[in-house]
Formats: structure tokens, sequence, C-alpha cells
């Protein structure tokens, strides 16, 4: 099956266009992972209105690449800058700093760049062994299967959100009644529609995304009063030697990559987890004189292998099961619906040219970081000397025209404002955004394979429990919420314990 | 002095009018499709671009899908009639929405370029489901079994659910439909036993012919039978659907708004048919399952009137079915 897919999508990949358009994706990448603020899921989702009319494979190969890109551009401000492009990046900080400081900077970006590119193909060779071993178990899920899969996605999401639970959950709950918007195709009703057809469908995903996501995040940035700031960073080159350094860690490398790519398949957990782990690990397997925290090699290495190895992970349940791993993978499942194909068990029997092409930009799009990475180095960093006064509105008028190109419709680019205002006032008040998107993509999911599980049994609920996956999920489910209320109640508890103190000392 | 310049301001004032009139079409030509992308969506761009070919300007398919096909026929009426929106008119949205009083307009509110493609469709049930020899055996054992057996037919209340239902209905076979969004999906609980029947389209039977038995072939047109395997048809069974109008199940017309310029609809019309005529536009279509209509223009009425009549008449199929479902 695997081989069978990797041969039928080698007629996808190796076209000019998608080769093209995956090296643009990482190029893209780069620069917005550099630029702070924006990131690997803002450039996939600045890029989504325009990758929806070119044929899946390369769309895939373009917005994917932003990902693997945007995951390793955050380093390049994090080691010049001492501010990291992405929370990807954050722990990178640690020793890429120090290392620049120490008049490293070329070798600390080589190394950051050749790390990531490896970490990712690490995931990626994880994506291609895992996704369709767990693709085939899964070719046999119908409805109370698939329902039960979107509430697992659901929860997860909301757990693992930022900040706090309930929180999550309340973001997740808006997005799962967003998504109620529309037609509903078992009554052929109208909900929530107030008698516009433009809303008959629904909202666009991609205006609510670019909206959540970008409008919100430029509006926040225009709130911080700092548009006229101008960098001094000075330009860089780094050189392929800096690949023969990174394999000198080979060791911190495949641990790493291992931790990334896991904790990118657990649906929820994320990079930037993964990269804090991976470096408390590579730290804890360290000697003294490696020096972590004042400009180790390691470090970097340990952070960087990890975030790209995450996004090959993410891909694993994004692609086998349609559960996105985090919120760029949730933008990417939003990209698949719209390109034609819907991710999971399906695909691959019925797609196997889809997934083939999918696993090979992916590979391809490491192997161009690599090398772009490297020679691009000092364009990138020309960037980071942007003003925001310049970049913002750039980046507003990229949104406003990729969104109206969707449709031709104004509506979209109300619906666009709307987000971007219900975006800035979630992100204010501490609310994550990440599980507002799941919502509105997974509630389709949840409530069209209830009911259709429902209208399919003959015994009403107990459909969850007589198939056997469809069980263990339910039990699953139910150790998930019960998980999380303890974990609410036990931090309640440290908290009250140490209000307490704090009181009596 | 002056009168110069008053001669050339009122040739400037005239230009817009002279060039509209001469130069259509001068811009892009958006083609809006009432469904999601897919084997339909295929065909349509394979016509559009042999079409933009003819007319020297691009024709994007615009993917509307929404409310069984009516949100791209309102966005179609809202934008200006100018020769520059064409509607892909579907059957179901086109006659069956308004006759499910889903939508205010009627087939006259628009005006046909040309027919562009039959799609027909199959009942067929998983290749490896041995529990009937024949349709009429599924049908027997329905009547027996009411409200036991579960078919799809993708979207409700659409076309082939209609149709199923009155077919149904003849032989009083009560059965659930399960709406799918997805027509992978509805493919898949088919072929793992979750559904017992299933609409076919004439594409899916071409891609995974052998995933399915066909037990009946809607349509009674010998061509349609043919085209899936010379499958049993509607026309070998004694059931009067009462749907002679409908021939090949699932044609579709391109369309503009009533009130679009004639002269510019005379373009469009000549680019159409020069379009479909093409042979290679034919053999791709073909090779998706599609077949390409000859109905010109001023077979419109005579094609699509009788069908929302029809459809009037047995309207009451779906009705039948829901309230004999609630009995059980």
């Amino acid at each position: 099956m695997l081989a069978q897919s990797l041969a039928a999508g080698l007629d996808q990949f190796l076209t000019p266009l998608t080769l093209t358009l995956t090296t643009l994706g990482v190029i893209f990448g780069l620069i917005v992972g550099a630029l702070p603020g924006l990131g690997p899921l803002m450039g996939i989702v600045l890029m989504l209105p325009f990758a929806v009319d070119m044929p899946p494979v390369a769309a895939m190969g373009f917005l994917l690449a932003i990902g693997v890109g945007g995951s390793c551009g955050g380093s390049i401000s994090a080691i010049l800058l001492r501010i990291p492009g992405t929370p990807l990046a954050a722990a990178t900080l640690f020793d890429g700093y120090p290392l620049a400081q120490k008049g490293r900077a070329a070798d600390a970006i080589g190394i950051a760049i050749s790390a990531s590119a490896l970490g990712g193909l690490f995931g990626g060779l994880v994506l291609i062994l895992a996704a369709p071993v767990l693709a085939d178990f899964a070719s046999n899920f119908s409805p109370p299967e698939y329902a039960m899969l979107a509430l697992t996605g659901l929860i997860a999401i909301a757990v693992v959100s930022e900040g706090s639970l309930l929180k999550g959950l309340m973001t997740g709950c808006l997005g799962l009644l967003i998504a109620t918007i529309g037609t509903d195709e078992f009554s052929t009703g109208f909900r929530f529609t107030f008698g516009s057809f433009e809303m008959l469908n629904g909202f666009h995903i991609v205006a609510i995304v670019v909206g959540i996501f970008a409008i919100s995040e430029m509006a926040h940035q225009v709130q911080g009063n700092d548009l006229n700031q101008k960098s001094d960073v000075k330009i860089v080159r780094p050189g392929f030697r800096t690949l023969l350094i990174t394999l000198r860690h080979w060791k911190n490398l495949l641990r790493s990559s291992t931790i990334g790519a896991a904790f990118g398949a657990l649906p929820g957990v994320g990079g930037t987890i993964s990269t804090f782990a991976s470096y408390a690990v590579a730290k804890a397997f360290s000697k003294p004189e490696d020096g972590y925290g004042e400009g180790a090699e390691g470090g970097v290495v340990a952070t960087e292998s990890a975030n790209n190895a995450t996004v090959g992970g993410a891909m694993v349940p994004t692609m086998a099961l349609g559960i996105p791993g985090e919120a760029s993978s949730a933008v990417l499942i939003g990209a698949m619906l719209i390109l034609g194909f819907f991710p999971g068990p399906a695909l691959f029997e019925q797609r196997p040219e889809i997934v083939g092409g999918v696993f090979l930009v992916y590979l391809f799009s490491n192997i161009s970081l690599l090398i772009v990475g490297i020679l691009a180095t000092p364009a990138f960093v020309w960037v980071l000397r942007l003003k925001k006064s310049y970049l913002i509105p750039i980046v507003l008028l990229l949104c406003a025209i990729g969104t109206f190109a969707l449709q031709s419709s104004v509506f979209d680019l109300w619906v666009m404002m709307g987000f971007g205002i219900l975006g800035l006032l979630l992100r204010n008040a501490g609310y994550p955004l990440a599980p507002l998107v799941i919502g509105v993509i997974l509630g389709p999911l949840l409530e069209n394979n209830l009911r259709r599980a429902l209208l399919i049994s003959r015994e009403g609920y107990w459909i969850f429990l007589d198939r056997p996956v469809s069980a263990v999920l339910v039990a699953v489910n139910i150790a998930l919420i019960a998980g999380a209320i303890y974990w609410t109640i036990r931090q309640r508890r440290e908290r009250d314990v140490r209000a307490t103190a704090q009181s009596e000392g | 002095m002056k009168t110069t310049i008053a001669i050339t301001l009122a040739a400037i004032a005239a230009m817009p009018l002279a060039a509209g009139a001469d130069d259509f079409p001068k811009r892009t030509v958006e083609l809006i499709f009432p469904w999601g992308p897919g084997n339909a969506m295929s065909a349509s761009q394979i016509l559009a671009e042999a079409m933009s070919e003819e007319l020297g300007v691009s024709i994007p398919v615009i993917s509307t899908p929404g409310a069984a096909g009516t949100k791209a026929f309102q966005i179609a009426m809202n934008k200006p009639a100018d020769g520059y929106t064409i509607l892909d008119g579907y059957v179901a949205p086109l006659v069956l929405q308004p006759v499910l009083g889903k939508a205010d307009w009627t087939y006259a509110d628009f005006v046909p370029l040309h027919a562009a493609f039959s799609n027909a469709f199959a009942i067929g049930t998983a290749a490896d489901d041995d529990r009937w020899a024949n349709f009429e055996a599924m049908m027997n054992y329905c009547a027996d079994h009411p409200a036991e057996l579960r078919y799809t037919t993708g979207s409700r209340n659409n076309l082939p659910h209609m149709v199923i239902a009155k077919v149904l209905q003849s032989y009083d076979c009560v059965a659930q439909n399960i709406p799918y969004t997805a027509n992978g999906d509805a493919m898949s609980d088919l072929k793992n036993g979750v559904l017992d029947f299933g609409f076919i389209n004439v594409g899916d039977y071409q891609q995974n012919g052998d995933d399915y038995t066909i037990q009946l072939v809607l349509s009674e047109l010998p061509a349609s039978a043919a085209a899936f395997g010379g499958a049993p048809s509607i026309a070998d069974l004694d059931v009067d659907l009462g749907l002679s109008g409908l021939g090949p199940m699932g044609w579709n017309w391109w369309l503009v708004r009533k009130d679009t310029p004639p002269d510019r609809l005379e373009i469009l019309r000549e680019a159409m048919k020069a379009a479909i005529e093409r042979p290679e536009v034919q053999e791709k279509v073909n090779a998706l399952g599609f077949a390409a209509l000859e109905w010109d223009w001023d077979q419109y009425d005579e094609i699509v009137g009788p069908v929302a009549g029809q459809f009037e008449a047995m309207g009451n199929a779906l009705k039948w079915e829901e309230e004999q479902l609630a009995k059980y």
C-alpha cells in the first residue's frame, strides 16, 4: 500500500509547478517564521486562499512547505534578535542567542536550519510509515467511529489549549456553535441564516481562519505601539559545513526528532511543548562542559530538530484520521476540504496519488529547507529589518485579496473582518484561538456522524458500544474528560495551597 | 476650440457604450457551479476551458455548494445580467428545489446557452452482498421488513432521493435514507455493509465498478444501461415513474439571467455550442462517465417544462417515505 501510494504520487509530485511551489513555500515559510508575530500557522493562513485554485498536491506542497519553513524560520530572529519569531523557537533562545553572542551567529543559524531539515526528514519517515498503517486499520470506520473520533479531537485540543482549560473549552464550544450556521443536511432546513442566502452554507472556513488569526494578530501588533521601530540586525551568511557540525550531534538529533515526531502525532500537543521537552532531555544527557545555556550547539540541535519533526508527526493523525494534530494541521484540513479531498482512512484507498504526493512534497520541502535556508539566510535577515508600519499593511492587503478571490464575495470580507475583531477580543481576554477553528472544523464532523449513526442504528445509542473500535473510543473520551476534570481540580487545589501559604508567610 | 473639446468629450463618453456592444467579452466570465469539487466539476471545467478558448477570455469554474445547489443560484441571480456570469444549472436546484418550496424561482427566470451533460445513476449494492438475486427480490425483502433497510442518495431531498423514493413507493418498500456530505464516505459505508443499497453515479461505477452490483439503472435510455455494464434498467420493469421528461437523469444546462442583452447571449451560445461539439471535449467528459448533450437552447422549454410539472405530480414520494418511517 505504501509503495503503491508513493508510486501513484510520483507523477503528481514530479511536476515543475509542484517543485517550484514547494520551494517557494519554504522561502515564504522562512520569512514568516523569522518575522516576530507571524509564524507557520499565519503563513499557511495567508497563502491558503491562493492555494485553493492550485492542483491538490502542488497546493499541499506549497502549504506544507510554509509549515516546514515557518517552523525553522523562528530560530533566525531568536538567534539574532533574542526574539523568537514563533513560540516554536522560544527554547532555541537558550543556546542560539549566546552562540551568536560568541561571534558564531552564522554557525548558529546554519545548525538550526540543518537540524530542522534533518528532524523534518525524520518526521517525514514517521509520517510515511505510520500513517498508512493507521489508515488501513481505520478503513472500516463508519459514522459511530467518526463521531467518537471527532469528539476525541475536540476534547484533546481543548485540554491542551494554552492557558486555562475552561477558556479553551469555551472557545471550542463557540467554534461548534458557529459550525451550526447554514443548511442542516438532515432536515434541509436553514439554521441561523437570518434569511441571508450568503449564509446558507455557513461561513467560509478560509474567511474565518484568516480573520481569527491574521487580522486579529495585525490588530494586536498595532496595539503594541512599536510600529516605527527598526531592528539593527547584521547580515550573516551560514555555510554548508554547519550540516557536518549538526551531524556530529547525531544521538541528540535522533532522540530529539523522535520526541518531536511522537509529540506531533498526539493530537493537540504541538511543537512548543516538544521543543522544551527535547531540550530538557538533551540537557539531562549532556556533560557540564557542553555548556548548555551558554551557547551549546547541542541545545540548538535539540530544539530545532524537535519542532520540525513535530510537523511530520502532526500530519500522521491529520492524514490518517482527519484529526488535526495542532492549529496548522486544522487549517491544512480546511485546505484539503476545499481542494476536494477529506483526509482520513478512505483517502488512502480512494486517492493514493494524493497521499503519495503529499508524502513526497513533505520530504522534498525538508530537503529544500536545507539548501534554500542556508543559501538565502542573508535575505531573510534583511526582511527582519523592515518596520512593522510597512509590513502590516502588506499583510492586510494579502489577507483581503486572498479572501475575496475565493468566491469573489464581499460578504467573505465582512466575515473575515468580523472574525478578526472576535479574534482580537478573545486574544486580549486571554482566550486561545485554535480551539475555535478546531470547533468549526470538527463540529460538522461530529454532528453529522452522530446523527448519521443514530439513523443507522436500530437501537439508539448502543451503536457506539456495539462496535469494538467505537467502544474503545468512547472509553478514551470518558478517560480524557475525567482526566481533564481531575487536572483542573488539582491545579485549583495547588493554587489554593500556594495562596494560603503566601497569606500565612 | 470649444467645439473640438465638446466633440472629443462626446466621443470619450460614447466609447464605453460602443465597447460594451462590440467587444464582449473583454474580461473573465465566471461559471457558478452549484456543487463541491468532484467528477461533475471536472466535467464543467473541461467544457469551460474549451469555451474560454472560443471566447478568448478565461472562464474559471467557481464552486459554491450549499443548500442543495440553491446558494449558487442565489449568487448568480444577484450578479448583473451582463453575460459575465454563467450558471451551471443542474435539475435539482433549477426545478426540484422550487417544487419543494426551497427556492423562489422557476426555470423561466433563466435563459439557456445550451444543454451540457447527462449524468445517469443507478441503485447498487456492495459487490459481495448476495442477499438478493435481483432488484425485485430486494424490494420484496424490503416490503416484508419495513424500515429495516438503510440506503443513501448522498444529500437528502435531491433528485436521486426523489426518484428512488418514488421507485420504493411503487414496491411499498419503506427504507431509511441516510444523508452524507461526502460521496466517498457513503460509498465506503455501502462497501462495509453499513448501508444496504445506495445511489451510484456513472462516474463512481466507471472508476470502481468491481466494488458494486448494479441492481437497477434509473434511466430508460439504452445508452445509460450500457454505461452501467448492461445492468437491468427501469425500462425492463413494470414501473411507471411518471418522469419521462427526465430521460437521462441528472442533466444540466448552462444558463444566464433572462434579462441578459441578446447580443451577448448570442455570443455565449455560439461559443458553448462550438465548445461542446469539440471531439476532445466529448472524449474527456465520456472518460469521466458523463455524456455531452446535443439539445440546443430552443429545446429548453420543451425539455425542462414537463419535468417541473412531473416533479409537482410526484412530489408526494418524499412525504410518503417520511410518513411511513414515522410509523416504525
